[in-house]
């Protein structure tokens, strides 16, 4: 009964939300506008919660043993500082927590997503050989999309764009329909095993 | 000390070209792609007074590359008197988008209330997709200063995304992907973007089928799109930093490969 209870709760769940989804009827709609509105977002509290307790425990562990302790202290006090600035002073326009945001988030996090380029350009000159013809086409492919997105007047419009162009309508498109095609049928098969109870993995334990 | 190796010289060369071409005030002659083209026919196509969503989807990392494609978008949007209502799904993107839209309403002397609104975030994206196809106003029962509804005159009679002429979203991710599925897929409303550069690849099937109705993407998108309204911008002023690192790269994968054959041709190897 441990496990047939929650199988019965997900697979009834599961056809009720199908139902709801596809359904225009006025009650129906209804309905889903509730779970929509209200239900997702009580779910979504406590997975914030979850996840903050956890990221608190975690660090507070890791602290007792002296792990990387300074980084865990700014992490733990940045994780307290955000939600006091905000419910003393708000969120809008000049509030402290919108002057921490841009002047701290922001470019931080900018910093860390620019070191990107770095590893490209280290990565590019290591890593980026034409060692057999596959690599040597992946090479060419992404030269030509590296110079579509560059400004060298003429050359560019008269010859780069066009042949960039046409790896992206042809080659690069129809391998993204495929996995996305895969992945909406992948999707569909797990949906209905969960639903119909043939897939029992989320529950854990032993089969 | 650090003795450097050749990791070191090819950060340090990124640097520099970096530094040096963003010093240069550098106005490229583009000509716009037909991406870019497409999007701005479609704004412009819209009849002045056009209701339109914009959300803002994307992280704060992103900013240098989606500040631009904002403010191009949001420009011609206010120019051509479109009516704008702002949201953003990801937690990052509230202030930034608030703080977008009063800068470029400032600048075309546009009445928040009247013209544009701004509704804040929603947690938990794909159902606040779903329940604006219900209702916009269930979904954000006040905007993201807290006034009410019946406060704000554009949003009479705003039941849901029936009333809208389209969705644009700006972002950094897979958003376009839950605005195409949910939103245009359940509900038809009229889904275009303005997107990073390394996510164009990925939504090219939905603006091929059509499920998308327009995309614009990274640096040059926003320098293309800057050049259309025919008001320069940081796309423009960034180019030449994009070219040059892009061209720094292009260097780097060839001179590597100059050395592999060289070393393999003596039997070395790599």
């Amino acid at each position: 009964m441990r496990r047939r209870l929650p199988q019965i709760v997900c697979g009834l769940f599961g056809i009720l939300l199908l139902a709801l989804y596809f359904s225009s009827h006025p009650i129906a709609r209804s309905i889903n506008l509730l779970v929509l509105v209200e239900y997702y977002q009580i779910i979504f509290a406590f997975t914030l919660l979850l996840g903050v307790v956890s990221f608190v425990r975690v660090n507070l562990k890791a602290i007792e043993r002296r792990e990387d302790r300074p980084y865990r202290v700014v992490a733990l006090l940045g994780l307290v500082a955000m939600p006091v600035l905000a419910v003393i002073w708000g969120i809008k326009g000049d509030s402290p927590f919108m002057w921490v945001f841009d002047n701290v988030q922001v470019p931080m996090q900018s910093t860390v997503f620019a070191l990107l380029a770095f590893f490209v350009a280290s990565a590019s000159y290591r890593g980026f050989r034409a060692r057999s013809v596959a690599a040597a086409v992946l090479l060419v492919s992404a030269l030509l999309a590296l110079l579509s997105r560059s400004d060298l007047g003429g050359l560019i419009a008269g010859y780069v764009s066009p042949l960039a162009e046409w790896l992206r309508d042809y080659p690069s498109m129809s391998a993204r329909r495929a996995i996305l095609i895969g992945i909406g049928l992948g999707s569909l098969t797990t949906s209905i095993r969960v639903i119909l109870g043939i897939e029992r993995t989320w529950l854990g334990g032993k089969k | 000390m650090i003795k450097p190796s050749g990791r070191h010289l090819c950060f340090l060369g990124l640097a520099v070209v970096v530094v040096v071409t963003m010093l240069v005030d550098y106005r490229p002659e583009l000509t716009p792609s037909d991406d870019t083209r497409g999007m701005f026919a479609y704004i412009d196509s819209l009849p002045p007074g056009s209701l339109l969503l914009v959300s803002f989807d994307h992280e704060a990392s992103s900013l240098p590359e989606i500040r631009p494609l904002a403010l191009a978008f949001l420009r011609h949007a206010f120019a051509r008197n479109h009516r704008l209502i702002g949201i953003a799904l990801l937690a990052e993107g509230t202030g930034i988008g608030y703080g977008l839209m009063n800068q470029v309403a400032k600048e075309y002397g546009i009445e928040y209330g009247r013209d544009y609104v701004y509704l804040g975030f929603k947690p938990q994206y794909v159902a606040a997709i779903l329940s604006m196809g219900e209702s916009i106003r269930q979904t954000f029962p006040e905007d993201y200063t807290g006034r009410v509804w019946e406060s704000l005159p554009m949003l009479d009679g705003i039941r849901n995304y029936g009333d809208l002429a389209g969705v644009i979203s700006i972002t950094d991710g897979s958003m376009v992907m839950h605005w195409v599925e949910y939103g245009n897929g359940r509900y038809g409303v009229k889904v275009a973007a303005f997107v990073a550069a390394a996510m164009m690849t990925t939504y090219d099937p939905y603006l091929g089928s059509g499920q998308m109705r327009a995309m614009v993407g990274g640096l040059r998108g926003a320098a293309e799109y800057e050049l259309l309204i025919g008001r320069g911008g940081s796309g423009a002023r960034s180019m030449l930093a994009q070219t040059s690192m892009h061209l720094y790269v292009l260097l780097l994968i060839i001179i590597g490969n100059v050395v592999y054959f060289r070393n393999r041709r003596a039997g070395g190897g790599t």
